[in-house]
């Protein structure tokens, strides 16, 4: 044991150096630098903003409608000239993005129920979402207004019947069933609150699987690399306890750079997203609860323990393949195939319902051994329990046999022999 | 003198290549005894082999009455190797080093301080031990690891080629270093392709050409017997 702890202290030390804490440093202040410009853009978009408006009306309808843009965070610019080309002109030398044209007779064309179109001219000055907002409110608006205005023709003319009620005569309730509980609720709704709570799960094991193996597979490589291999096989320690060193210091400085991404991303992140805890008790969280799709504190260990054997797959598999490394730069490209093995079940996870999938396609996801703590939240919140022991043992079996692979490879020449070349694309031995 | 290390009848076959053809040889206790040749005769394999990183084809190795097949850990409890091209961890201080190595052999605190005391006296580094390694020279580098390879007073040090890329002045103090361990009593198996510096180190030379030694014994008697000035002369009428 003495001597194992010798060896992990110096596998941690090699792996924590200068560039490891830069690279980390930098990646926060990334984060934050991304966070910090998310939020300045998302409150300029919240702001007060300019629409420069050409009204050709001036009916107390268009007055309306102006009021009602003011009330949704629009400062109405008028435009000088009484012509959209002129004012289309006019508005391309401003900062403003969005010209609204509201033609002649358009209050007296509305009372009669003439449908008279309003002009919007969006100028796309870029490409991303809050640069487009301006006409999405503008539609919102003149959506809410059209209800208004029908609302208010029905009520004068049939004042007996509710407008909503002669609009939408058919009314339906919306209930959710999982399992046996019930709720009133609607399920894409339900279904867009679990996924959107779940979301960090996937990411967070994503980082951890390939940060931990990026870490193994290296440190085998610059042993390689530093030919100091030789002479570490040949001190009075187990080869299986040096590759179960090298796994451990690599999961354990893997684990901790991956949390502190993962609170640098939180923290830059989380309040664009929105705060989970605010939920809590909101009706959607009730319905969450009544449904049992919140996850326990059971959840989170069996969450815990399916990640973990994840990692110690991920770990063997990267071992196996560090071995096959030269040096430190064929192990960055023999990294790759573990993360599409990674990449596969996340994406499938995130687009797809396993349970639709082919059959092949099906058998295909499940050999992976990396989907299975993917699907570990799915199945938790929908009592699948069996699937979860499943995933666990499979990873668990997986990880022996690699294991067993890895601590050959290890006590025999192997470890010194085998290499794949990338210049020449053939397996030496 | 009384053998520590008995290898007879080794093989080594790398698929279809056969390295090592049978080399039969013995290191006494307090021996140096060389492996010489040229590049890909067969040396660095057979040295391999004894240090338990390469397992032999066919063949017997035995250290200390302890069969390399069997008991492979016996072996490492008591050898310390020196490989040709041997590095150190570049993020480690020389001394962190030393220390690391240490504590795989020592069975205290007081014998890890020890065996880096000794160490540091081999090395000849001063200050700079209290570097990190990567910062060193080749040549410092190569005294690190010889301090390394012999502060535990091993039974049996292999070194190979111990003064690969050392200048004059360093290359003899290693010589000098490993004629006095080998009078202390610690055996040597080194290899090397300098024949001035084996016919000055060794007690035994065994000459190996494409995997089967050509000849052996004592720097003179081959000498004597092949009518050579030197052991370059020798290697050359051995191999005619």
């Amino acid at each position: 044991m003495k001597k194992f702890l010798n060896l992990l202290q110096k596998e941690i030390r090699e792996l924590i150096t200068m560039q490891l804490f830069i690279s980390l440093l930098f990646t926060i202040f990334l984060f934050y630098f991304i966070g910090q410009m998310l939020k300045t853009e998302m409150k300029k978009a919240m702001r007060v903003q300019e629409i420069a408006v050409l009204n050709l009306d001036d009916s107390a309808l268009s007055q309306n409608l102006l009021g009602a843009l003011r009330s949704a965070n629009f400062e109405p610019k008028p435009v000088p000239d009484r012509d959209t080309q002129k004012a289309i002109q006019w508005t391309k030398g401003t900062n403003i993005n969005l010209l609204l044209v509201i033609p002649p007779g358009f209050g007296e064309s509305v009372e009669k129920f003439e449908n008279k179109q309003i002009e919007t001219y969006s100028f796309l000055r870029t490409f991303s979402i809050v640069g487009s907002r301006g006409s999405v409110i503008i539609n919102a608006v003149i959506k809410a207004m059209n209800e208004f205005i029908s609302n208010d023709y029905l009520k004068r003319k049939i004042p007996e019947i509710g407008p909503e009620q002669l609009k939408n005569p058919i009314k339906s309730r919306d209930f959710v069933i999982v399992k046996d509980r019930m709720a009133e609720g609607a399920a894409e709704k339900i279904a867009g609150f679990v996924s959107s709570q779940s979301i960090f799960v996937p990411i967070i094991l994503m980082m951890i699987i390939i940060y931990a193996s990026q870490m193994v597979i290296s440190a085998i490589a610059m042993e390689k690399q530093n030919k100091t291999l030789e002479t570490l096989l040949t001190v009075p320690i187990s080869r299986t306890s040096i590759v179960t060193a090298k796994m451990v210091a690599s999961a354990v400085v893997g684990l901790i750079s991956a949390v502190i991404y993962m609170i640098g991303y939180r923290y830059s992140f989380g309040s664009l997203m929105g705060d989970v805890s605010r939920t809590v008790g909101s009706g959607m969280g009730g319905v969450i609860q009544k449904l049992g799709l919140a996850m326990t504190t059971k959840g989170y260990i069996i969450l815990g323990i399916s990640l973990f054997f994840a990692i110690l797959v991920a770990l063997a598999l990267a071992t196996i393949l560090g071995v096959l490394a030269e040096d430190f730069r064929a192990a960055q490209s023999l990294i790759m195939p573990l993360i599409f093995l990674v990449m596969i079940p996340y994406f499938l996870s995130f687009f797809s319902d396993p349970k639709s999938l082919s059959l092949p396609m099906k058998i295909f996801l499940y050999a992976i051994p990396f989907s299975h703590p993917f699907l570990t939240t799915q199945n938790l919140l929908l009592e699948n329990y069996q699937a979860v022991v499943f995933g666990i043992l499979y990873m668990l079996a997986f990880f022996i046999v690699l294991i067993i692979i890895a601590a050959r490879i290890f006590s025999t020449d192997r470890v010194l022999t085998m290499k794949l070349r990338f210049g020449k694309k053939k397996l030496v031995i | 003198m009384d053998s520590v290390l008995v290898v007879e009848g080794l093989q080594k076959y790398y698929g279809g290549l056969e390295a090592l053809k049978g080399i039969s040889f013995t290191v006494g206790r307090g021996e140096i005894f060389a492996l010489i040749g040229p590049n890909g005769a067969g040396k660095t394999t057979a040295l391999r082999i004894v240090a338990t990183l390469l397992s032999p084809s066919d063949g017997k190795v035995s250290f200390l009455g302890f069969d390399l097949k069997k008991q492979p850990e016996k072996f490492r409890e008591k050898i310390s190797y020196l490989p040709e091209e041997a590095g150190a961890y570049k993020n480690l201080k020389g001394i962190d080093y030393l220390k690391f190595m240490a504590k795989f052999y020592a069975e205290s605190e007081k014998e890890t301080q020890e065996f880096i005391e000794r160490a540091k006296e081999i090395a000849d580094l001063g200050t700079r031990l209290n570097e990190k390694s990567g910062t060193y020279s080749k040549g410092m580098t190569r005294k690190l690891l010889l301090g390394r390879a012999l502060m535990t007073r091993p039974e049996l040090a292999i070194l190979d080629e111990p003064t690969s890329g050392l200048d004059v002045i360093n290359a003899l103090e290693v010589r000098e270093i490993v004629k006095r361990f080998a009078r202390e009593g610690i055996s040597v198996l080194l290899s090397s392709h300098n024949m001035l510096e084996i016919e000055f180190l060794s007690d035994r030379v065994a000459m190996i050409d494409k995997g089967k030694i050509l000849d052996s014994g004592t720097p003179e008697t081959l000498k004597d017997k092949h009518h050579a000035k030197n052991l370059e002369e020798v290697f050359r009428s051995a191999l005619q």
